[in-house]
């Protein structure tokens, strides 16, 4: 399928199965079975999972589209997190088991802890260990420990004789996956609101018409811009993270949104009025989704740090040698058309 | 609405440009103190703009036949990074080889191309711009500089203000008024390629808050011009003036105008001054760096397929020169951060010079306010 086809069909599937109405009743703690089976059918949580093991063998780049398109939805589910989980189990040789699985922020205790995100469904949840690799851990096993819409935070009593996946940098695909969804978001809420500045209308004109709105718009759609370009350089394949994800990459795009996200969602509020404050309308599913993936699996003052560092580690003397070395797309070979 | 931007690569064969030109830069350039260049594209150099000449690197996507090497906009991006990354001195040919070559291939007659772009190419022949002038700023189309038809060509009269490197210039491209009143706005505007040796042209370079003087208030009194000066179709400036700056909005320059100021600082941060605040903010501007490097690859890559991407232009350049404002902004507080550290001096001026001009970044090529109109525009909303 093209990049095109992809992303109707799962714009599709999520108007279908994931509008507002839908996403409020699983946030809410209603059952998320319909959707994620949806979501099953069409293939999508087998992305990243080789063909030779029964997934559909795309780069992280041409699954990005269904990524965006959860977000645009703001759909409660760890549909890359699931994508990544499964394409590093099926790396590894090991089994993949059904169900959704949920990535965790590996928390600090005597027993297995972490926090995964506070709404959607979780059959399993795979909890990186302190001394490298992972554990896969059954979400019914876990206590729920006191929370917040930041996140569900979870302990096991041990890790039983859970799998054990290999070493890699699962904050860096929590990140990833988080960061393909707000940029999804981002783009919606711009529509929403370059749609309600349209329709409402104050002193005789809609205030769109306004010049102090109009610029206002204007900063946050380079925002959405910035954030899809940094989302499209973190699924550029050739890393050596899960399923060829780069921390470098990754940690740029998680910050860089991080920040265009504060600033797009203040501009969206503030276009809406007093209308976006209120329960009914649904701007608060795309900026909730942005604030809690502002936090979640590194904000940007923790990807910010490690990049500085990753940059003092090395020998560039220069900015911009290190961003195209590490930051930028790899030069394109001449192809025969 | 606009589409996302697809991401592009620079294509292999214009990376292939870059050691080569490297190379020349760490032999020519190094030698300048930061604060020298910390002037980025306004560093003026004549006989270093003659030797990239003799490289062959002026007029890089001009056709052979006109002197130049027949490449693709790609690269001349890898070229102008690599120069303004090194704080080369570029200005002297920047604008003839940016704005005013293309604008002689695309709208001249074979005859000014003939003449005008081998000149170019040699580094013998530099263009200004003429557009502002003292009533006319962001509302373009109210210039009243007139050229009136007479036997033979043209009589100018008028004055044009905050004209870059006009006083070291050989020819300036003007856009003036040609018939009507100021009341017809776009219609009846031309562009004409004013000789500046020629009588009636006075230029008085106008001192900047750098102490450089750069800029230049420029008086025509009676200049006849002939023919031939006019380019492209009297009356149609309007639209070769807009093709002219879509192509100057979204390149390196709207990205690394700070770049030597960073690099400085990264070289203090590597002789042991890293704590955690800087490597933070380090990283941070890094990222910054690479979106926006991203972006104005992807809006490159449009240029080339022959789009005309006006509204994603004026996108990278307005968030570009919010990064390049953003660099000195962060370092005048991270290096006051501890009054008991000492950055080096030529740091310092790097930085005093950086930060006086920044408010320059989104002023020249348009301001901010009108380019975010231009998004408004966009994005439907007027
Ligand atoms: C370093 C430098 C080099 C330059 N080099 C050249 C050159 O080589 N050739 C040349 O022709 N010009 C040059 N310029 C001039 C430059 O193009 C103008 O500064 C620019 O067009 C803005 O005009 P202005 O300075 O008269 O500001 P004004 O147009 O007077 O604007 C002042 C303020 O009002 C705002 N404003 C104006 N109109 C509107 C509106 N409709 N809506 C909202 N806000 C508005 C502006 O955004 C700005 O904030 C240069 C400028 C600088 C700083």
């Amino acid at each position: 399928m093209t990049d095109d086809l992809l992303a109707r069909a799962a714009a599709e599937l999520f108007a279908r199965h994931a509008a507002p109405a839908a996403v409020r009743a699983i946030q809410e703690g209603g059952p998320a079975d319909a959707l994620w089976a949806a979501v099953e059918e069409a293939g999508f949580a087998d992305a990243l999972v080789p063909e030779a093991a029964g997934g559909a063998g795309l780069a992280l780049s041409e699954a990005l589209p269904v990524l965006l398109a959860a977000g645009r939805a703001a759909a409660p589910l760890p549909l890359g997190e699931t994508m990544l989980a499964r394409a590093a189990l099926a790396g590894a040789g090991l089994e993949v088991p059904p169900g959704p699985i949920a990535l965790a922020e590996a928390l600090p205790g005597e027993v297995p802890r972490g926090r995964i995100a506070a709404a959607g469904p979780a059959a399993w949840v795979l909890l990186p260990r302190p001394e490298g690799g992972a554990w896969l851990l059954p979400a019914d096993g876990a206590t729920r420990e006191d929370s917040s819409s930041y996140g569900a935070v979870l302990r096991w009593a041990s890790a039983g004789n859970a799998r054990a996946l290999p070493q890699a940098d699962w904050l860096a695909a929590g990140a990833f996956a988080t960061l393909a969804g707000m940029a999804g978001a981002l783009e919606r809420m711009l529509e929403e609101t370059v749609r309600y500045a349209g329709e409402r209308r104050q002193f005789g004109r809609p205030i769109a018409a306004f010049q102090a709105v109009q610029q206002q718009i204007s900063l946050m759609t380079e925002d959405v811009f910035a954030a899809r370009i940094a989302a499209q350089l973190a699924a550029l394949p050739g890393g050596s993270g899960v399923a060829g994800l780069d921390t470098a990459r990754v940690a740029a795009a998680k910050a860089r949104i991080g920040e265009a996200a504060s600033r797009a969602a203040g501009i969206a509020h503030a276009v809406h009025g007093a209308m976006g404050i209120t329960a009914e309308v649904d701007l608060h599913l795309w900026t909730g989704l942005l604030h809690r993936g502002r936090l979640r699996f590194g904000a940007e003052g923790h990807w910010n740090a490690w990049l500085g560092a990753e940059f003092l580690r090395g020998a560039d003397a220069e900015s911009l040698a290190f961003v195209r070395a590490r930051l930028a797309p790899p030069p394109l070979e001449e192809t025969t058309p | 609405m606009l589409a996302a931007l697809p991401l592009s690569a620079i294509p292999a064969e214009d990376e292939a440009l870059r050691p080569a030109i490297r190379a020349f830069l760490a032999e020519h350039v190094p030698q300048i103190p930061p604060e020298r260049r910390a002037r980025s594209w306004m560093g003026f150099d004549a006989g270093f703009s003659r030797a990239l000449g003799g490289q062959g690197w002026l007029g890089l996507t001009f056709p052979e036949e006109y002197g130049g090497a027949g490449r693709g906009p790609f690269a001349r991006y890898v070229l102008v990074e690599e120069l303004l990354a090194a704080g080369a001195p570029v200005s002297a040919h920047w604008i003839a080889d940016r704005q005013s070559g293309p604008l002689i291939l695309r709208f001249g007659t074979e005859a000014q191309r003939r003449f005008h772009l081998p000149r170019i190419c040699r580094g013998e022949s530099f263009f200004c711009i003429g557009m502002s002038e003292p009533d006319t700023g962001s509302d373009l189309a109210s210039v009243s500089t007139r050229a009136v038809r007479e036997a033979g060509g043209w009589r100018l009269n008028g004055a044009k203000i905050w004209t870059t490197n006009a006083h070291h210039s050989h020819y300036m491209i003007a856009l003036v008024r040609s018939s009507g009143t100021a009341q017809d706005r776009h219609k009846g505007l031309s562009q004409f390629i004013i000789d500046l040796s020629l009588p009636g042209v006075r230029i008085s370079p106008i001192r900047d808050l750098a102490g450089d003087a750069h800029f230049s208030e420029v008086v025509f009194e009676d200049v006849l011009l002939p023919e031939d000066a006019l380019v492209g179709e009297e009356g149609a400036g309007w639209a070769q003036v807009n093709a002219e700056l879509a192509f100057e909005r979204s390149g390196p320059e709207r990205v690394l105008s700070s770049a030597v100021l960073l690099d400085e600082w990264i070289g203090w941060l590597r002789a042991g001054a890293a704590d955690a605040a800087s490597t933070a903010l380090l990283g941070r501007l890094l990222g910054h760096l690479a979106v926006l490097r991203a972006m104005s690859v992807a809006v490159t890559d449009r240029l080339v397929r022959g789009e005309s991407p006006v509204v994603e232009a004026a996108l990278v350049k307005d968030l570009g020169t919010e990064f390049e404002q953003a660099v000195p902004a962060l370092l005048e507080d991270r290096l006051g951060a501890d009054p008991a550290r000492e950055p080096p001096a030529a740091l310092l001026r790097a930085l005093a010079y950086t930060s006086a001009m920044a408010p320059s970044y989104s002023l020249r090529g348009g301001t901010r306010e009108i380019l975010r109109g231009m998004i408004a525009r966009g994005m439907g909303l007027r």
